[in-house]
């Protein structure tokens, strides 16, 4: 079975910000997660290298604000345009 | 402790290569207008980039020009510049070098953030792209960082200490102080010094794009909707000697190099810090024995990133206290982009220019007040006004700070 986009999401965090996945919450903020601004961006871009996507580049410029969820939803978007990128060709 | 005689340093000669053009009064006038040089990003590989705009030097620059054609296969584009702005600058402060062993006790020293980013971009492609089999026979002359400090020594005959500086953003601005040094400390009677920078490669643009710094329309320093930093390339090159020199030759003094201060934040790699950014200002204007009421106008940092333009608003607020509502500030960068390691010379020029034709250049692109940002910043508009000192800041990633302190000619 593989693991659902949030689990891979959620694994990538964890291993950034040195934590155990299961203390992640889809509402946690990096910044209560511990992280900083520099392992913010080191993080959305092991979040693009997994994925093979990109995503905008204003994306996670708010890291005092943005949540799990929101990488994963992120992500999520990322994936279905690329779909839908894919799918015109 | 034993006192230290010191000498008062003024510049006599500037040079330019800037995205407003070639030349000194190139940059100035542009500034003055408030005339933006970002633009589409000029680049064969533009269409695998994200980044879309930047401040370049317009694509008619010749490298040729002025320059030895034995000399040309030397160089990188930072040499090109470099060499450019300094043949523009000896010429104006009229020095002969090889008269009365000047050369001898003249510095030379050039600030660069990474140097032949040009050269390593093209022969990292070769080897790794294309397999070749064999790197450019100068590639290491040419991508050295001392390379255009060293080309301006060999030029001009110059055999005083000269090497160059790396501080990043701060680049121009220690190099400066260093030369500074040289000749307030008696070890120097003259000094050829400024920052250069070509960082508009695949490889360094590739780079910049990964950090999420770059804005994606053009530079909006101190306004609400800034969103990020625009690269910018060139040189600026500046002669400074000993006042008693330039006075014992009639020379033309431009400004009086009167102060400078330096720190470091020792905080974080990336985010600033008023506190360290503060201590620089507040040196430099001891050492130029100004009050922060004496100073009319800095030329700020300014890179229209959310966490530089908040911070260094903070740190002015604590260099200069009350004094600081009547400053006027602005972000000449919002019109030169952020050329890196020669930023705070293509400043300079902005700064000089200030004091000699009381024109404060604007910080162009500000539409939006943030009330993080509460300074008077000129915005868009150049204002005519009295200018009797300048600051010019330059922070650093890697949290260095170099702060320049100026007075009219005296």
């Amino acid at each position: 079975m593989t693991a659902t986009i949030q689990q891979q999401v959620f694994e990538i965090i964890a291993k950034q910000a040195k934590i155990e996945v299961a203390t992640i919450r889809p509402e946690s903020t990096l910044k209560d997660l511990g992280v900083a601004s520099l392992e913010a961006i080191e993080m959305i871009f092991d979040i693009e290298e997994h994925f093979d996507i990109n995503f905008p580049e204003q994306q996670g410029a708010n890291f005092d604000t943005d949540t799990a969820q929101s990488l994963v939803d992120a992500v999520q978007k990322a994936l279905d345009d690329k779909a839908a990128g894919e799918g015109s060709k | 402790m034993p006192t230290v005689s010191t000498r008062r340093v003024v510049i006599t000669g500037m040079g330019a290569i800037s995205p407003q053009g070639v030349g000194a009064a190139a940059l100035w006038q542009g500034l003055c207008e408030g005339r933006s040089a970002i633009g589409p990003l000029r680049h064969p590989d533009a269409g695998r980039l994200r980044v879309k705009v930047a401040a370049q030097v317009p694509a008619d620059f010749d490298p040729a020009a002025h320059i030895d054609e034995r000399v040309l296969p030397l160089l990188d584009r930072t040499s090109e510049f470099a060499l450019h702005a300094a043949r523009e600058a000896v010429a104006q402060s009229g020095l002969d070098f090889a008269s009365g062993g000047l050369g001898l006790r003249t510095a030379v020293i050039v600030g660069t953030g990474v140097g032949g980013e040009t050269t390593q971009d093209e022969q990292s492609r070769r080897l790794y792209g294309e397999n070749a089999q064999r790197a450019h026979p100068l590639t290491i002359v040419r991508l050295m960082t001392n390379a255009s400090a060293s080309q301006i020594s060999i030029a001009w005959g110059l055999r005083g200490a000269t090497y160059a500086v790396a501080s990043a953003c701060a680049s121009a601005n220690h190099a400066i102080i260093q030369a500074a040094q040289q000749i307030r400390y008696g070890l120097a009677d003259a000094a050829v010094t400024g920052g250069t920078e070509a960082c508009i490669t695949y490889g360094a643009l590739k780079a910049w794009e990964a950090m999420r710094v770059l804005a994606d329309d053009t530079c909006r320093p101190f306004s609400a909707n800034r969103r990020g930093l625009v690269l910018g390339e060139g040189a600026g090159i500046f002669v400074l000697e000993s006042l008693e020199h330039a006075q014992a030759r009639g020379a033309t003094i431009l400004a009086e190099l009167a102060g400078t201060g330096m720190s470091a934040d020792a905080s974080d790699i990336v985010m600033p810090s008023a506190e360290g950014a503060a201590a620089a200002m507040r040196q430099a204007l001891a050492e130029a024995g100004l009050n922060p009421q004496d100073v009319d106008y800095i030329n700020a940092h300014g890179t229209g990133t959310p966490a530089n333009d908040a911070t260094e608003t903070r740190a002015i607020r604590l260099a200069f206290g009350i004094h600081a509502d009547r400053l006027a500030v602005s972000s000449t960068k919002s019109m030169h982009g952020h050329a890196l390691g020669a930023s705070g010379a293509l400043e300079l020029v902005a700064a000089i220019g200030a004091l000699r034709d009381g024109v404060v250049p604007p910080t162009a692109n500000l539409d939006k007040a943030d009330p993080a940002c509460d300074l008077d910043y000129v915005p868009n508009v150049a204002r005519e006004m009295p200018v009797r000192a300048v600051l010019s800041n330059s922070f650093a990633f890697g949290g260095l700070n170099a702060v320049l302190a100026l007075k009219r000619a005296p």
